[in-house]
């Protein structure tokens, strides 16, 4: 790993084709700057995107990626730092990817608490099937799927996550790039699963969940005081559906993760030319 | 023909009915006989008839045949259910002190032994069983030393006095027997020999030789008959620096398998019937990927849950053609339990080379048969790795653009692209699941997408220059009447010969590991009067792609009651064929 790594090195030649205005922007420059100062490099890192908008991250960041089918990104990053737990591993999505198609994925990815960081770009809408209702849409959001709202309440990912068992649980907004890149820097550093629900605007879709919404509401937790450590204080704040808070909701101190708890630390990379030296000898576990 | 000897235990699921039959056929395979095992169970984990039946010669055997000579029945249904099977000879050990009382046909022998109070007397009715298969050894006159080193095999782990008291129950039945009845007459013998056998099932051999081929990552999710694959990997492979997870589902299981192959990783899941159909939405992202990926489908009776703990050989369309749009995939098809283990290392390198997803499809018949092979039969310094085009940090050079950013999808000669795994330095690149171009950048550019599908493609006809896509033959290789098959029917096809040969029927026997690419056996099928493709299916799956292949009629054999060929009806059935007009 070189030390002069730029966060532009994990930028790609290919131009975003997101809308101009779009939340995407600023949570990727916060993801790749996040990337940079916690000294990774591309060569070393593992991007996994789902499908959506926020999906197509993959394609304009630069390090090793897959860019998969819907809802499934979880399972290859988890796949990823199964067999190389030496390379940093980001999973990135949306809130549809990741909350709906993919909700079962993001429960027993938390529950692995395998080191990876993910980040959901949380618009509260469908952005690139064209504006249908997601997951977290208000119940009464218009869209044309659900032209009287979706009539169910929105899910509160950070309570699914909290109710799964999750060592670090943070939210952030893409227009406050410091904090936004802080908190992505500290999902990164956390050991164990660090998931980050990004408030990233869909200027195109979602006239109600903008910018000047979240500016005009938004409560950040360092303000308040708030001890990321206290699980009760963080249950407050997450089940507090009358406030959209910015900050590191819960970290477990204690956190194992993963590997470490399960001792898969190997590189799995590396395998001899032919069977392993004493393969004979699981033959003769048959006798 | 080989001097068979036929036993089988049979009672209620619960009943120890696996681990007791498993402890016979180990001792047997210790005494250097062949061993062939076969298992009746339904879908459930208590009550309802199972069973495990053991066919066993000096000679080889390969399939299981109509006749039951030793019987321990702890039910009756035990007796009901195999009544075509028992002859007059048969012998049949049962507990008449136990509440039923059986009804044994009057020409076949009953031997009833106190099974539950003679364990009692050697420390636990939990032994009945035991007591049983020391009865067995009496009325063959096998020697019982065997049977004790399968129990120290079996117990030792739970310390030396559960193996004394399970050699006591062994020594009480055998005794019992020895005392109460004088069974010479039925001529039962059970010849040894000085060879060392390994008895093991298909799923073990598919386990052992993603080990063996270096894979050390392995996810998926539960499902009969493929389970077993997981259960071996896990406990074993953390030896070999490998790891096992039990995923959430199908679609986390393939995506993970497919997250450790392109951290580089050589990387499988397996699974069944319903489980394949979840995969089905990964299988093109592996190959538009180029993602090296095992996918082990051990098939079972569909369609939805179907029979689950019951043979059929229905998927091939599902593995040749499944998934949306076009992609290139190999397809294996191992035909015996070695092969399940040589395929395996095959399926690894082959995916590596070529850089797709390869199906290793296997079924529920090989799956839960155990069979005993010479150790050599899996040598392991016969397994040789190629791990194709991967570049390393020197090598990344060559394939990097103008802007030097590595072409991961190059497009080549050979259809295949250099691999570079992450940590590989200026070999960092994306991969998608949307059509793309070199870079492995998205694009929907008419020439482009021509060139991928194509250069994917062209993988496929490297591969079917480059590799052997053989056959396996048996029989007369002259004779006008040629039999093709593919997965676990060879064994019973080739001892069905020694039964057709009695009736003076000469036929050639080819027996097909792949699928796809598959052997050209036009000149065969030219060559040949009567060709009958045998499958495990309803509808003829592969004898539809022969036909497609040589656009003539063949003949079909088609099995689809839930329970494999046995090498006498298949006999019969040929008979039958032979002299049958081929369909219009
Ligand atoms: C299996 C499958 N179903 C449906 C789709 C269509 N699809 C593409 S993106 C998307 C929703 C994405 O929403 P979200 O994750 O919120 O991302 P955004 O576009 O808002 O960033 C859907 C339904 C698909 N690609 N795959
Ligand atoms: S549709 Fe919405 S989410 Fe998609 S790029 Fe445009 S602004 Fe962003």
């Amino acid at each position: 790993m070189s030390s002069d790594v730029r966060f532009t090195d994990f930028k790609s030649d290919k131009q975003p084709t997101w809308c101009p205005g779009c939340g995407d922007f600023g949570t990727m420059n916060g993801m790749m700057k996040a990337l940079a100062e916690t000294g990774n490099d591309p060569d070393n890192t593992f991007v996994v995107a789902g499908i959506g908008c926020s999906g197509k991250i993959g394609t304009y960041m630069h390090s090793y990626a897959l860019h998969g089918v819907h809802g499934r990104a979880l399972p290859v990053g988890t796949g990823v730092k199964m067999a190389r737990p030496d390379i940093e591993v980001m999973v990135a999505g949306g809130d549809g990817d990741g909350y709906s198609i993919g909700a079962g994925h993001f429960v027993h990815a938390v529950r692995r608490n395998v080191d990876m960081s993910y980040v959901v770009m949380d618009n509260r809408i469908y952005g690139l099937t064209k504006g249908q209702a997601s997951p977290t849409s208000r119940s009464d959001f218009e869209t044309s799927t659900t032209p009287e709202g979706p009539k169910q309440p929105p899910v509160n990912p950070l309570a699914l996550a909290l109710a799964s068992g999750a060592s670090f649980i943070a939210q952030s907004f893409a227009s406050d790039a410091l904090r936004h890149q802080e908190i992505v820097q500290k999902a990164i550093e956390h050991d164990g699963f660090g998931f980050v629900n990004v408030f990233s605007p869909c200027v195109t879709f979602n006239d109600v969940d903008t910018y000047d919404y979240f500016r005009d509401n938004l409560v950040d937790l360092q303000d308040e005081g708030h001890d990321p450590n206290d699980y009760e204080a963080a249950k407050e704040v997450i089940l507090d559906s009358d406030k959209e808070y910015q900050g590191v909701m819960y970290q477990d101190e204690n956190s194992v993760p993963y590997h470490e708890k399960h001792g898969v630390t190997e590189d799995m990379s590396d395998i001899p030319d032919g069977a392993p030296e004493d393969a004979m000898d699981l033959v003769r576990e048959f006798y | 023909m080989a001097e068979d000897l036929n036993w089988a235990v049979g009672g209620e699921a619960g009943d120890g009915i696996d681990s007791t039959g498993k402890i016979f056929a180990q001792a047997l395979a210790r005494a250097g006989r062949h061993v062939f095992t076969s298992k009746d169970f339904a879908s459930r984990i208590r009550g309802g008839y199972t069973a495990y039946k053991i066919r066993t010669s000096v000679e080889e055997v390969q399939s299981v045949v109509d006749r039951l000579d030793i019987l321990v029945a702890l039910t009756q249904r035990t007796i009901d259910e195999n009544l075509d099977e028992l002859h007059d000879g048969s012998a049949i050990i049962y507990d008449g002190e136990r509440s039923w009382e059986a009804e044994i046909p009057d020409e076949m022998t009953a031997v009833d032994v106190p099974l539950k109070s003679l364990a009692e007397d050697a420390g636990g009715a939990i032994m009945r069983n035991i007591v049983a298969l020391g009865a067995a050894c009496e009325i063959t006159g096998f020697d019982v030393e065997y049977l004790d080193e399968a129990l120290e095999k079996r117990f030792g782990g739970k310390g030396s006095q559960i193996v004394e008291n399970n050699k006591e129950a062994a020594r009480l039945g055998q005794e019992y027997v020895a005392e109460n009845y004088d069974l010479e007459h039925l001529g039962y013998s059970v010849e040894t020999t000085d060879n060392d056998y390994v008895l093991l099932n298909g799923n073990e051999a598919i386990g052992m030789g993603a080990i063996a081929a270096g894979c050390r990552f392995y996810a998926g999710y539960p499902i009969t008959p493929a389970t077993s694959i997981m259960e071996y990997l896990t406990g074993r492979i953390e030896d070999y620096g490998g790891h096992v997870v039990q995923a959430e589902d199908e679609l986390s299981a393939i995506n993970m398998a497919l997250g450790g192959a392109r951290a580089g990783a050589r990387a499988m899941t397996a699974t069944s019937g319903a489980g394949i159909d979840l995969m089905t939405e990964t299988f093109g992202l592996v190959a538009t990927s180029e993602t090296p990926l095992v996918i082990a489908d051990v098939q079972r009776s569909g369609p939805s849950t179907g029979m689950p703990t019951k043979q059929e050989q229905g998927d091939l369309n599902m593995a040749l053609y499944g998934g949306h749009g076009e992609v290139p995939r190999f397809v294996i098809t191992p035909t015996s339990i070695t092969e399940c283990f040589w395929k395996t290392v095959e399926a690894f390198n082959l995916a590596e080379k070529y850089q797709t997803p390869v199906f290793l499809v296997s079924d529920l018949a090989m799956s839960v048969t155990e069979q005993t092979f010479p150790p050599e039969a899996f040598d392991m310094d016969d397994v040789e790795i190629d791990r194709g085009k991967l570049v390393d940090d020197d090598e990344v050079d060559e394939w990097l653009d103008a802007q030097g950013h590595f072409r991961a999808h190059a497009v080549t000669d050979d259809g295949v692209s250099p691999r570079a795994i992450p940590g590989t330095v200026d070999g960092a690149h994306m991969s998608t699941g949307l059509e793309h171009d070199e870079l492995g950048r998205r694009t929907e550019d008419q020439d482009e997408r021509v060139r991928q599908v194509d250069k994917r493609y062209r993988k496929v006809e490297t591969a079917q220059e480059e590799e052997d896509w053989d056959y396996r033959e048996f029989g007369d290789e002259d004779a006008d009447n040629l039999i093709i098959s593919w997965g676990s029917n060879e064994g019973a096809l080739v001892e069905a010969l020694d039964y057709l040969e009695e009736d003076g029927i000469d036929v050639r026997v080819i027996s097909v590991p792949y699928i796809f690419p598959r052997p050209d056996l036009s000149e065969e099928i030219e060559a040949a009067d009567d060709v009958i493709v045998v499958e495990c299916n309803a509808t003829g799956q592969f004898a539809d792609l022969i036909e497609h292949d040589v656009l003539t009629r063949v003949k079909r054999i088609n099995k689809y009651t839930g329970v494999r060929f046995k090498a006498d009806e298949l006999a019969e059935q040929i008979t039958e064929q032979l002299s049958a007009e081929v369909p219009a």
